[in-house]
């Protein structure tokens, strides 16, 4: 029943031309604008190769920044995860009164406003000494991270059927045993995309940064590249490199798990 | 797998707990010491020897501002409204383009899913770096290409004049998020039985009737869902406007959240900029809660 290619699916095709074009070309700009001289990056039909944009970019110290934001965002991560895999399973396995409430209330936390947070926290932080410390923004990133890495977890949890705990406490299996050989092998490709959201959520995060990373050698990220501008003249060629630096590790994380997860995670995740 | 031991139900609030006390540490008791800051006149610059409670003063001064209800409604109908309606229309739009036969057959399914996902990998300080450099008004793309077209006589600072500033940060913000909304429409739209719509067809519906009574009923609760998350997302969005803009030109394109750190992190007034969020707070909860009283049965109830 194979139609003729009419002009209708020729225009839908144009239009979808035209999305890939706009979707695609900013960040094909970034790339190969950071490979680009400055004398070509600013005439349009030419172009030369060089990696003089990245050299510069890490003389003037954006190593550092990419060094905050790897150790902070696997700490993050680290935490969240466990914290809220721990979480999760109880929720999974064991009646609890109020459970509903509780969740609602986890949930509730991914809608909050982390803009309302920003003032009090930040005056709580700078009374106990953590303002410019690792362990602040750790503490931020994991508790941004966990309600929706534990409602993830959930999700996975509940696909792996009981009867696998209960067969294995009745030949004797305590609880850390159950956890061990039977939950974690099997939750592990759910571990693993639940980190990898966290993960970009705290590699971008740029508002809890912004207010409690004011010194330097603090400063994620985010916040380097954000301070190319500001400045009278912004120096192009090393904002492209540092875009592309913050970019790339998202797009290698994001691109095979998004391939794999995208109809999954939207169903499960929007109609909860 | 707990038993009914004492021992089991000790163990299972010590394995929530760790979670449940971040949660409470950084959302619950945060926001009850906000309210309570709100309160007060705390200065950042006098941060040791704490504010004295003012009462609702605050709330006075915020709410009796006739800057702040300006500040409101660009927050409500520019960065939230129009960019929200945006997204869900486009989304839809280009959903509904992947999914269709046309697009299968040209073979750009793939490569069109590709392309969403780019701009969502993108973060959102790169994808403003990206677009600011593409608008450049001396060395941009955008305005040499229109300029060669002959739609600009000169370059145009597209985000230095009040006419462009807001259609052009929707456009960075669009970017960088329409592939959220789109994916979740497509993951709907692989929801809805190709039975229905073929018996529609059968019966002698022509698309738009298909799309009303077979694939409309089927996604109205995701694209319910979608959009009153990117209400809330948006609504209390600083970073956009922050980076691309700063609130300007002069206060034009100052929002909610933009106010909130200004007011505290630049002005010092910790208590103005608690009451701020507050108020922000306050209404999204009623949103919330108008929201789902209308559209409520319609996500929950309807779901296929």
């Amino acid at each position: 029943m194979k139609r003729p290619f009419g002009w209708l699916d020729a225009v839908l095709v144009a239009i979808a031309l035209a999305a890939m074009l706009f979707l695609l070309y900013p960040a094909v700009v970034i790339f190969t604008g950071s490979v680009q001289t400055s004398a070509t990056l600013f005439d349009p039909g030419r172009f030369a190769f060089t990696w003089d944009n990245y050299v510069r970019l890490f003389d003037s110290g954006f190593g550092r920044f990419l060094g905050n934001s790897v150790a902070i965002c696997l700490a993050a991560v680290f935490l969240s995860t466990l914290l809220s895999a721990m979480a999760a399973y109880v929720l999974s396995r064991r009646r609890l009164r109020g459970r509903r409430l509780l969740l609602g209330a986890i949930l509730a936390g991914q809608l909050f406003p982390w803009i309302v947070l920003v003032t009090p926290l930040f005056i709580l932080f700078a009374r106990l000494g953590l303002t410019n410390s690792y362990a602040g923004i750790v503490f931020c990133y994991t508790a941004i991270s966990i309600p929706f890495s534990l409602y993830m977890l959930l999700g996975y949890l509940d696909s792996i059927p009981r009867e696998l705990d209960e067969a294995a406490a009745i030949d004797g299996c305590g609880l850390p045993g159950i956890l061990r050989h039977v939950i974690a092998p099997l939750l592990v490709p759910g571990l693993v995309a639940t980190a990898t959201y966290a993960f970009l959520l705290c590699w971008t995060e740029y508002l809890f940064a912004l207010a409690f990373l004011t010194r330097a050698g603090m400063k994620t990220l985010p916040l380097g590249l954000a301070a190319f501008f500001g400045e009278n003249t912004t120096d192009w060629g090393a904002v492209m490199a540092a875009s592309a630096v913050t970019t790339l590790p998202a797009l290698l994380l994001f691109l095979p798990l998004q391939w794999r997860m995208t109809s999954g995670l939207a169903a499960g995740g929007v109609k909860q | 797998m707990f038993g009914r031991s004492r021992r089991d139900g000790l163990i299972a609030w010590a394995m929530l707990a760790p979670a449940l006390l971040v949660l409470a540490g950084f959302y619950l008791y945060p926001t009850g010491y906000g309210l309570w800051i709100s309160l007060t006149d705390l200065n950042l610059l006098r941060l040791r020897q704490g504010g004295s409670f003012v009462g609702l003063a605050n709330y006075e001064a915020v709410l009796g501002d006739s800057e702040f209800w300006r500040v409101m409604w660009r927050t409500a109908f520019w960065l939230t409204a129009v960019s929200v309606l945006l997204r869900v229309v486009l989304g839809l739009g280009l959903a509904l383009l992947l999914e269709s036969a046309a697009i299968r057959r040209a073979k750009l399914r793939t490569p069109l899913r590709l392309a969403l996902i780019v701009p969502w990998a993108t973060p959102a300080i790169v994808a403003v770096a990206t677009w600011r450099w593409l608008l450049d008004p001396q060395f941009g793309a955008i305005n040499r290409a229109l300029v060669w077209l002959g739609l600009l006589r000169e370059p145009h600072p597209f985000l230095a004049d009040t006419a462009t500033v807001w259609p052009t940060l929707l456009l960075i913000l669009v970017w960088n998020t329409l592939p959220v909304a789109t994916l979740a429409f497509v993951a709907a739209l692989q929801s809805v039985p190709r039975e229905l719509a073929e018996a529609a067809a059968l019966d002698g519906a022509g698309r738009a009737g298909i799309f009303r009574a077979v694939t409309w009923p089927h996604i109205a609760p995701t694209v319910l869902i979608v959009a009153m998350l990117l209400v809330f997302w948006t609504f209390n969005n600083f970073v956009y406007v922050w980076l691309t803009t700063g609130g300007g030109p002069g206060r034009f394109t100052n929002v909610l959240a933009v106010e909130v750190y200004v007011r505290g992190f630049i002005d010092f007034q910790l208590g103005a900029s608690a009451t701020i969020g507050m108020v922000m707070a306050v209404a999204m909860a009623i949103f919330g809660a108008i929201y789902m009283r209308f559209a409520g049965r319609r996500v929950l109830g309807n779901a296929p």
